[in-house]
């Protein structure tokens, strides 16, 4: 019968499991065998960009060569759907069965404070020397540094930018921002403008801007930063986004929904409808996007458009960036952290960073890259670089995606209107404040 | 339905006050009697028990725990006072509540509604109901919540449409906290239960066509005949329904997440979402583990009440 | 009960052709919008039929140009992938998983059903209450089982836990109690053994309600995938909706060709729906159903 099969597998595989089991604590007792480590890597990756039909080809080009430079040493390659990787990595952290590496996605605000909470990443400042970190750019490294230590290497940016849909100000005879560059007043202008009865049936089908608000998103805050609001104090101690000049700065931009420059459902959480309105539908004019929006545009044929940066207010021109990189989970053989430092060094070295920001649209995270001049081609990416000199990264509290999510929460409120931003920061204040306080 | 004798004797045997020993011993024996019963039961037993009474056993152990990684600490009801104090796990269970409290009974009752107006129809008929109502459930809930998100849009979608035609008021459903779950329970209601009216063809199929002769003799009409035939021979069934219906529904995630998000503000926060979130967001298992109690407990109450209303009362009558 | 007259069928048929639509949409979509010609994929609203049909007759000059715009998706699924290595390991992870629940839960249903044996309550509400747990919080636990039995990264770590889900067991219960006694009883005043009772007595008369749980059965596990992702780690075991799912960008969805993947996927699942729903409509009864 089917279970006595079944059972008869059971059994097998809980003896081999305590074999194996049994087996790699001997292995692991020989440590102290420095950079001559040999034996068998774990390596997870996502789909990234397409050569020959295969979205991993790079990730195993990268295998290769090093399996050459390290000979004794395979790379094993997991493929991880993106989506689902968090979900993965937390089970397998768990159940003690992590990755050596794994890839933090570009979308990724750098170094999980979790993980270094949990003390399942290694630091890799020992295998940096003081030169090789000198090339990273400096707000690439803070991003992945916690407590003073380095967990992982940046291998690539992100930053948020507006995306302007050209053919639109020119139908409307709107001068786009000069060297992408405007004030709010001006860009309330031009928002105005943009806004239309394109079928003439007497309604607004057109709008200046929309954009959405969701937990882990980061598109509509350096708006409210314009002004110099942040969310936390300098030191993380205190919540500060019910000052003054974050609020005036939510209240300036719900109200472009009652001026109207920006449609009804400006504020949703719904990233794939507020995409396609300005992709597809075309039917808004700007829209404030991630830079991997820029790949995605071009690919999405729409040659006539350019990125600019947010409109600035009192405060000093800023936006919001993420990196993305390689984290080392938690090793108990120093040969083997010093090889995976290696593969981490190699997967981020200047050539692949060239390589990843011409394929992938994430920009360079080392100087050397950024002056090699990967978008020599590439209008709408050159103009996105500019903005990463003011890119700031969101606080790296311990408890950051809570506190993210009490304003977010808030924010989608504020911008349908249902509650007035004072209102609304002083009861995200409340659940910040109690998480600040642990 | 039950033989009733077994029953007896085995109420009997537990009732009794004669020496522990004799009352250990005629247990055995019934046991052995019963030995077939067990047999049938060990290899699916043996396996519910590895894969999943155990990791439930785990899970709710790590309820009392503050987990790590490399160790965790005890921390009595810690977690538990955590929960009772969160305001986000309260609006939480309010907005699961009335999501499920609204849904089961509706999608119990559209399935057998829709299920007596299948079962009479032709063979043709039936096949092609069935599967109209069934086969959708093969797509994936990504793809349902597109549909419905469209279905759902405040300028060019279906619903906003017929709306309009009737002069009422055309919201911008999902996206303002006032009408979100409303919209969400729109949704679950007319998507058509199509495991429940499987589930109810193939129970009317069994019934015996003789029960419905002898109550045409004696004069019933068809609506009589449904009401004190069919629907109390399908009891077992829609009892397995309904639990069914509220699992489901006391744990719903997938959907809302795709649609709304949980949003505008914590609008559409479910108690699912929330364990997902302090589990694989936070990695706080331990707190994850006390929230998923809180929900399991009102589901059992919920299971328990609803088990005795259909069946304990049906078993009376 | 029978509907004879037609003013009350026709209103019938209405109510269920109406519903059947709206039901059929996010179905009929995916179809759609797999065939779709990309230029038209993002469209809002959407378009109900696929383009190229219209421009096949519209654009003559370019009509193969069409046909192998409607036919990409599936184009390069098939030329690109490993799609069919994905089919193969969920085809038979699933097929195996069916057939065993077939047997054990139409066992263990039997057995609580229709035997009356001490700690039969306690084990019918022990199953109950274990499926009101989320799945969410044993996945650590159940991961944890599954690396001690040293089952990780095989399709035994699929195929074990999914064979021990217990729905089926209240499902067949349920059933069974509907199920007049008196017919096992005769069969056992006939001499027959308790598994030939079983065999020939209780199985046939089970018939739709093991179709229905076949049916179940094998679209729960056909559809899984959070899990095969957290314990699969090599490419070659993947099952379809893995595989799918590694093809899809970070941020942006190649729209047409998931709805090529989601079509190919749904089709076996369609199959078996049609190869299992012939055991629906010869029930209990004989000719249930009079025109």
């Amino acid at each position: 019968m089917n279970y006595t099969k079944t059972l008869a597998v059971l059994a097998t595989a809980s003896i081999l499991a305590v074999t194996v089991t049994g087996c790699s604590k001997d292995t692991t007792a020989t440590q102290e065998t420095a950079s001559n480590w040999t034996g068998k890597i774990t390596i997870w990756d996502g789909p990234r960009w397409e050569e020959n039909a295969n979205k991993y080809a790079w990730i195993e080009s990268q295998k290769k060569a090093f399996e050459t430079s390290h000979p004794g040493v395979t790379v094993e390659i997991v493929q991880v759907p993106w989506a689902e990787l968090n979900d993965k990595l937390g089970v397998s952290i768990a159940g003690k069965a992590w990755p050596d590496l794994a890839p933090v996605d570009i979308s990724g605000n750098g170094v999980n404070p979790t993980f270094v909470k949990q003390k399942v990443l290694e630091p890799v400042d020992e295998f940096i020397t003081a030169d090789e970190k000198k090339d990273f750019l400096p707000n690439a490294i803070s991003a992945w540094t916690q407590d003073g230590k380095l967990y992982g290497l940046p291998l690539g940016m992100t930053v948020h930018g507006m995306l302007l849909n050209l053919d639109l100000f020119k139908e409307r005879n709107v001068e786009p921002p000069k060297d992408g560059q405007w004030t709010w007043d001006e860009f309330v202008a031009d928002m105005k403008k943009l806004t239309y009865d394109k079928d003439g049936d007497g309604k607004t089908d057109v709008y200046g801007l929309s954009t959405y608000v969701k937990n882990g998103y980061y598109e509509s805050w350096p708006f409210l930063y314009m002004d110099g609001g942040r969310p936390l104090s300098d030191d993380m101690s205190k919540f500060t986004f019910d000052s003054k000049e974050a609020t005036g700065a939510m209240k300036k931009l719900a109200d472009l929904k009652t001026l109207p420059v920006a449609p009804k459902e400006m504020g949703s959480g719904d990233v794939g409808g507020t995409w396609k309105a300005f992709s597809a539908q075309k039917n808004v004019a700007v829209e404030p996007w991630a830079t991997w929006a820029i790949s995605a545009a071009q690919k999405a044929k729409m040659s006539n458009f350019m990125v600019a940066a947010y409109p600035t207010g009192s405060g000093k021109p800023v936006t919001i960036g993420g990196v993305g990189g390689w984290m080392m989970f938690h090793q108990e053989d120093a040969g083997k952290k010093k090889v995976l430092a290696d593969l981490m060094k190699q997967l981020t070295s200047k050539d692949q960073q060239v390589v990843t920001a011409k394929n992938y649209g994430t920009f360079p995270t080392r100087q050397s890259a950024v002056d090699a001049n990967p978008f020599g081609e590439n209008l709408q990416m050159q103009q996105a670089q500019k903005l990463t000199q003011n890119a700031v990264m969101v606080p790296k509290h311990q408890q950051w995606k809570k506190i993210d999510e009490a304003i977010q929460s808030q924010l989608q409120l504020v911008l349908n209107g249902e509650k007035s931003p004072e209102d609304a920061m002083k009861e995200a204040k409340k659940t910040a404040d109690e998480l600040l306080s642990k | 339905m039950s033989s009733p004798h077994a029953t007896k004797s085995h109420l009997d045997a537990q009732a009794t006050t004669q020496p522990a020993t004799r009352r250990r011993s005629s247990l055995l024996r019934e046991m052995w009697k019963q030995r077939a019963a067990y047999l049938f039961l060990m290899p699916k037993l043996i396996l519910f028990t590895a894969f999943i009474l155990i990791p439930i056993i785990w899970a709710f152990v790590l309820a009392f725990q503050e987990y790590g990684v490399f160790g965790s600490e005890w921390v009595g009801l810690k977690n538990f006072e955590s929960v009772a104090k969160s305001e986000l796990f309260r609006s939480a269970l309010w907005n699961t509540l009335q999501y499920t409290v609204v849904t089961v009974p509706l999608q119990v009752l559209i399935a057998l509604g829709l299920a007596t107006l299948i079962h009479p129809l032709g063979r043709l008929g039936q096949s092609f109901f069935r599967g109209a109502f069934y086969l959708p459930t093969v797509t994936s809930m990504v793809i349902i919540a597109m549909v419905w998100r469209w279905v759902y849009n405040y300028r060019y979608g279906l619903f906003n449409y017929m709306l309009s035609i009737f002069g009422l008021p055309t919201p911008d459903w999902l996206n303002q906290s006032s009408t979100a779950l409303w919209a969400l329970i729109i949704m679950s209601v007319l998507i058509p239960p199509g495991v429940g009216i499987i589930m109810y063809l193939a129970a009317m199929g069994s019934i015996p066509e003789q029960l419905y002769e002898a109550a045409e003799i004696d004069g019933a009409n068809g609506f009589q005949r449904w009401w004190r035939i069919t629907v109390p021979l399908l009891k077992p069934t829609t009892l397995y329904l309904t639990m069914l219906s509220l699992i489901g529904s006391f744990q719903v995630f997938t959907q809302i997440l795709l649609m709304t998000g949980g949003g505008p503000g914590h609008a559409t926060e479910t108690l699912v979402s929330l364990v997902y979130k302090t589990a694989f967001r936070d990695l706080e298992f331990g707190l994850a583990s006390a929230q998923a109690i809180v929900l399991f407990v009102i589901t059992l109450l919920f299971g328990i009440a609803q088990y005795w209303l259909l069946y304990r009362k049906a078993e009376e009558d | 009960m029978r509907i004879k007259h037609s003013p009350t069928r026709w209103l019938t048929y209405v109510v269920l052709l109406v519903w059947a639509v709206i039901s059929l949409l996010p179905l009929y979509w995916v179809f759609s919008t797999a065939l779709q010609l990309p230029d038209y994929v993002e469209s809002e609203p959407p378009k109900m039929i696929p383009m190229g049909i219209i421009e096949y007759f519209t654009h003559p000059e370019s009509r193969s140009q069409i046909v192998t715009d409607t036919f990409s998706g599936f184009q390069q699924l098939f030329h690109s992938t490993n799609i069919w290595r994905w089919f193969f390991n969920s085809g038979y992870i699933s097929i195996v998983v069916t057939v065993g629940i077939l047997f054990l839960d139409t066992m263990a249903g039997y057995a609580l059903a229709k035997k009356d044996f001490p700690g039969r309550n306690l084990i019918f509400w022990l199953i109950v209450a274990t499926m009101m747990v989320p799945g969410q919080i044993t996945l650590v636990p159940l991961f944890i089982m599954v690396q001690k039995f040293g089952l990780m990264n095989t399709h035994w770590a699929l195929i074990l836990p999914d064979l021990s889900m217990v729905f089926g067991v209240f499902l067949m219960r349920q059933y069974m109690l509907s199920i007049p006694s008196d017919l096992l009883d005769a069969a056992k005043i006939d001499g027959a053994s308790e598994w030939k009772t079983f065999w020939t007595v209780v199985v046939p008369l089970a018939k739709p309600a093991l179709a229905t749980l076949g049916i179940f059965t094998f679209m729960n596990v056909w559809n899984s995938f959070l899990w095969p992702i957290i314990v699969l780690n090599d490419a070659d075991l993947y099952t379809l909706p893995v595989g799918l799912k590694t093809l899809q960008d970070q941020n942006l969805a190649i729209f047409k060709l998931l709805m090529s993947g989601a079509a190919v996927a749904a089709v076996p699942m369609i199959l078996v729906f049609m190869a299992f729903q012939r055991y629906f409509i010869k029930g209990l009864t004989v000719g249930g159903v009079k025109e």
